[in-house]
């Protein structure tokens, strides 16, 4: 079993039981009048148990010792991760016109290294067109800032 | 019984036929053709992409009616991608890229594209009629369920869909569990009282399905494609003769029948879907030719099946939705939860209840694959030149649709935090090999699951037996068990198979 493998097991058996300890706590109830926390509860043990047999299962199994990723292929991703989660931060701040501008900026000059004059052009003209499509045609309600 | 076939499919293309239906129906198989034919987005995350929009319609005749034209337009699209860039557009079309990308470097792009679209067209409208006829006597039978039966039902829906979305039955169930448990968070139907919101206002609700299927199936999807540096090139851009010649039709003709009738069959199946249709269809079609080394050089029949095969699955996925209430793939998972956001609930009631739109649907797809054919041969030319679009471009457009989608249900920033969250959590669970079909199922079968659960209960009095004294739920649970018990069965089997014999 690669070590991955083994840690998702162990982390989802932490979960299930965790998960069935709180719907517990919420009101387990009886087979007649079920609490909040019946079905929960079970799903959780369910989940613990076939973690549980998933752990064990694959325990003795061979596996080579292959990595989740190849050099340097969680990068893009993780950047995109990272870009995506400020993009919701700004969107809040500054609308959608200048975050999504900002957005293009971050992925098309970090992520994907694009030249400057499609950089340029793309993060202006996409915002622009994003903005007249669903905010101006569309009349999607878009979160307004700094700009619109 | 075939007069009230009829008349209901008479009622159903009055409504679908009236320009407004029509339209809607034009423009969602011209968006899922446009989306599917991206590298990248397959059908579940083409119809979350478009979802917001069939909200906006209010009607849910035609909301579904310009659903169910993405969802074919997105299984079309798919097809197009695979032939000529050598990546499958979605899942379905991964064996089309065998012969399909042969054919397209030998010069016959146009006959592969024509093969494929005639066939799908032919393949589909088998897989509707079997629809129009089987879907209205499973309704009448599934009128004598109650809750037992129900929640036996749903249990095999998601035992059959973990038993055939992928390679370990084991990863599929610990996923289809985790689904479940995602559809309990937020306030409990019956009692009131909030689960697992660890005082967070905004899981109160509980999460949205949208913000679910977008996160793991579009923005997953992005994170994948940006670690494998999708680069591909257009084999031509030149595409003629579209039209398959008379030899052309001679070589496929039985290919498309086979493919129609594999793809309607396991379609039907919950979690078999046009994935396996199409693997199944190409495997014997190769079996059954005379020539099977042509197979992977540029066979036209190796297109035809395969494509017929996936498109008849996709007409017949709708009957467990429709009649059942329990959607097989998910695409159609995502159709379920759009109806259920219109206030109808799909299932056997839905032909009593809601007759025009189960018949506008049946109609619609009728006309959906006139559609689909009229779009996908004279606009070949257009959907090449989408796919010269490079992905660098792409994947912030995409990222923009899906936010754009997600907070414009709400209005609220913190719906597009917990996309992205889920699209991190779905990448994770690709790199570790679990299948994400079954959780999405599961989470939209969750609280029905939930439901007929706890009314059983209260019915037999806490008495755990009524799920097997009633013998339709009884049956449902011995097929569910005899899946768990075959499972286990072929790993042991395979285990002392790899053991060395001593020499």
């Amino acid at each position: 079993m690669r070590l991955w493998e083994r840690w998702t097991a162990i982390f989802l058996i932490f979960f299930g039981t965790a998960a069935a300890a709180l719907a517990y706590r919420m009101g387990f109830g009886d087979l007649h009048h079920p609490g909040p926390g019946f079905f929960p509860f079970w799903l959780s043990a369910i989940l613990a148990f076939l973690s549980f047999i998933y752990l064990f299962a694959n325990l003795r199994a061979a596996a080579p010792g292959k990595s989740l990723w190849g050099k340097g292929d969680w990068v893009r991703p993780c950047l995109a991760a990272l870009g995506m989660f400020g993009y919701t931060l700004l969107m809040g701040e500054l609308g959608f016109f200048s975050s999504s501008f900002c957005l293009f900026l971050f992925w098309l000059i970090l992520i994907e290294r694009e030249k400057w004059k499609t950089i340029g052009l793309v993060s202006l003209l996409g915002t622009f067109c994003f903005y007249l499509v669903f905010g101006f045609f569309l009349k999607v309600p878009l979160p307004k800032g700094i700009l619109f | 019984m075939p007069l009230d076939y009829f008349s209901g499919l008479l009622t159903g293309f009055s409504l679908a036929l009236t320009p407004y239906n029509l339209l809607f129906g034009f423009i969602g198989a011209l968006l899922g053709t446009a989306v599917g034919v991206l590298p990248g987005l397959g059908p579940a995350a083409t119809i979350s992409l478009l979802l917001p929009l069939s909200y906006a319609l209010g009607n849910p005749i035609t909301s579904i009616i310009m659903l169910a034209g993405i969802y074919y337009g997105a299984m079309y699209g798919g097809s197009t991608t695979s032939i000529l860039l050598n990546i499958p557009g979605e899942a379905a079309s991964v064996v089309t890229c065998l012969d399909g990308y042969q054919m397209a470097k030998k010069g016959r792009a146009g006959a592969a594209l024509g093969m494929a679209a005639i066939g799908s067209f032919i393949a589909g409208t088998i897989g509707v009629i079997g629809l129009t006829f089987v879907a209205p006597p499973l309704s009448a039978f599934a009128l004598k369920f109650g809750p037992p039966e129900y929640f036996s039902l749903t249990i095999l829906g998601l035992m059959l869909a973990t038993y055939l979305s992928g390679k370990s039955i084991l990863r599929g169930m610990i996923m289809a569990v985790l689904g479940l448990l995602l559809a309990t968070v937020g306030m409990d139907p019956v009692t009131g009282n909030t689960r697992y919101t660890f005082g967070l206002l905004i899981l109160e609700d509980g999460f949205d399905f949208l913000t679910l299927g977008m996160g793991l199936f579009g923005i997953g999807e992005i994170f994948c494609t940006l670690e494998g540096k999708l680069k591909a090139e257009l084999v031509t851009t030149k595409i003629t003769n579209l039209w398959p010649t008379l030899k052309d039709w001679a070589v496929s003709k039985w290919a498309v029948i086979r493919g129609s009738g594999i793809g309607f069959f396991v379609g039907l199946l919950p979690g078999g879907g046009a994935v396996i249709a199409s693997l199944l269809a190409y495997a014997v079609e190769k079996r059954v030719s005379k020539e099977p080394q042509k197979f992977g050089q540029g066979a036209l029949e190796g297109v035809a099946a395969p494509e017929s095969a996936n498109n008849a699955a996709a007409s017949a996925s709708f009957i467990p939705m429709l009649t059942l209430g329990i959607p097989g793939n998910p695409a159609i998972a995502m159709i379920f939860a759009a109806l259920l956001i219109q206030g109808v609930t799909p299932g056997p009631l839905l032909l009593k209840e809601h007759p025009n739109l189960f018949w506008g649907v049946i109609a619609s797809m009728y006309i959906g694959n006139v559609l689909l054919l009229v779009l996908n041969l004279p606009l070949v030319g257009l959907w090449v030149q989408m796919l010269k679009v490079p992905y660098s471009i792409l994947a912030p457009v995409i990222v923009l649709i899906c936010s754009i989608g997600v907070y414009s249900m709400k209005n609220d920033v913190s719906d597009v935090m917990m996309m992205v969250l889920f699209g991190v959590v779905g990448y994770f669970f690709r790199k570790l090999q679990f299948e994400l079909g079954p959780l999405l199922l599961a989470f939209v079968l969750g609280r029905i699951l939930e439901r007929s659960l706890r009314q059983s209960l209260l019915i037999s009095r806490g008495d755990v037996s009524i799920f097997f004294a009633r013998p339709i739920s009884a049956v449902f649970l011995a097929v569910v068990a005899l899946m768990i018990l075959a499972s286990i069965t072929m790993v042991l089997y395979k285990r002392l198979k790899a053991k060395p014999t001593p020499s």
